[in-house]
């Protein structure tokens, strides 16, 4: 359990880290992207994860999707604000994501298999 | 008694203003829709956020309780999405030995995969004339979704409308890629699964982690990657475009 809390004490430290450096450089990132970031970092750099921070991290990756909620049921209150737009996000979606699928297969596809062909050329 | 009724009175307006009730509400939608999404079996279009979402969307409309109020008082659990979003460091760095093994596809797949991602949903609607709160929206549409609200929220779109994206992205993605590997003959896991990851974010890597553990490594290898790349090149690029 204290193990828990000191995991939550380095993840929520990142995530003012992540505060300081988007208000300091005026990036356009959230916070909790950039305190993402500087964790993977500083994670490459000490080549060592620590046992708190696993185990923190682990539950709260697993909490997302009750996270994630409250912002999904939004949807229901705001429909309105998109009537008439439905069609148009619909087909943008739906022909958007087979294309980009398309494409992403093509190229790894491709990319993947060339390496292992040329000793045979 | 008419003071325990005045009392009662007084209390049906405090109570929906204290954080306990959102979070209360929330947390037994969540737990109903995970017991629904059992009872029905498990159906794939559907996951049980979805479900969750729908019963506490009812539970809101059946209540005195509105949507602004609720939004305010379950602030306190969201907060968690930060320290959250910032766990998901933890999984990309364990995930970086396998950019090792196969770096040039990857790296060289990557940016214009990610770029696409969101390319061509926008370009569609940008033709179809969308207003700029629906681009903004559709944008972040592949990005695993606490990264992408972050995004969302830099480029001015609608949270819930990104929701819904999010949703008929991360089902669409992994029927099409499911389709087209098996019709263009790709067996090759790492293929189809960081296809999955960047396409179809936490959904596709569920559909991954089925095939097996590579897809799924290089699912969720995909997904962190599309994240963050997508997370620095959108908000500037909306910046210099709009």
């Amino acid at each position: 359990m204290l193990s828990i809390l000191r995991g939550f004490l380095i993840l929520t430290a990142f995530l003012m880290l992540g505060d300081i450096t988007v208000e300091l450089f005026a990036l356009p990132l959230s916070s909790g992207v950039a305190g993402m970031l500087l964790l993977t970092l500083w994670l490459l750099l000490r080549r060592r994860l620590s046992h708190d921070l696993g185990a923190a991290s682990q539950p709260l990756i697993g909490m997302l999707a009750l996270l994630i909620m409250p912002g999904v049921v939004g949807i229901f209150f705001q429909a309105d604000e998109f009537s008439g737009q439905w069609l148009t996000i619909f087909i943008a979606l739906i022909l958007g994501t087979l294309l980009s699928s398309l494409t992403t297969l093509w190229l790894m596809q491709r990319l993947v298999a060339s390496p292992r062909e040329r000793p045979h050329e | 008694m008419s003071e325990l009724l005045l009392r009662l009175e007084s209390l049906a307006h405090t109570l929906p203003q204290r954080p306990e009730t959102a979070i209360v509400l929330t947390l037994a939608a969540y737990f109903a829709g995970l017991r629904l999404f059992n009872w029905l079996r498990s159906p794939a279009w559907c996951p049980p956020i979805l479900l969750a979402a729908c019963l506490l969307a009812g539970l809101l409309a059946l209540l005195p309780l509105g949507y602004t109020e609720y939004h305010r008082g379950v602030s306190w659990l969201t907060w968690l999405l930060g320290p959250a979003t910032v766990a998901l460091g933890v999984p990309l760095y364990q995930q970086v030995h396998h950019i090792r093994t196969l770096w040039k596809p990857i790296v060289l797949t990557l940016p214009p995969a990610a770029i696409l991602a969101a390319g061509y949903a926008v370009g569609i609607a940008w033709l179809l004339d969308a207003p700029p709160t629906v681009l903004a929206s559709l944008a972040p549409k592949s990005v695993t979704a606490p990264i992408a609200m972050g995004i969302v929220e830099e480029l001015r779109g609608s949270v819930p409308l990104l929701m819904g994206a999010l949703l008929i992205t991360g089902v669409m993605a992994t029927l099409s890629i499911t389709l087209l590997a098996r019709w263009g003959n790709i067996h090759d896991p790492r293929v189809i699964g960081f296809a999955l990851g960047v396409n179809g974010h936490a959904i596709g890597t569920v559909r991954a982690f089925d095939i097996g553990p590579t897809a799924g490594a290089f699912a969720s290898l995909g997904m962190s990657l599309t994240g963050v790349f997508t997370a620095l090149w959108l908000p500037m690029m909306w910046y210099f475009v709009g």
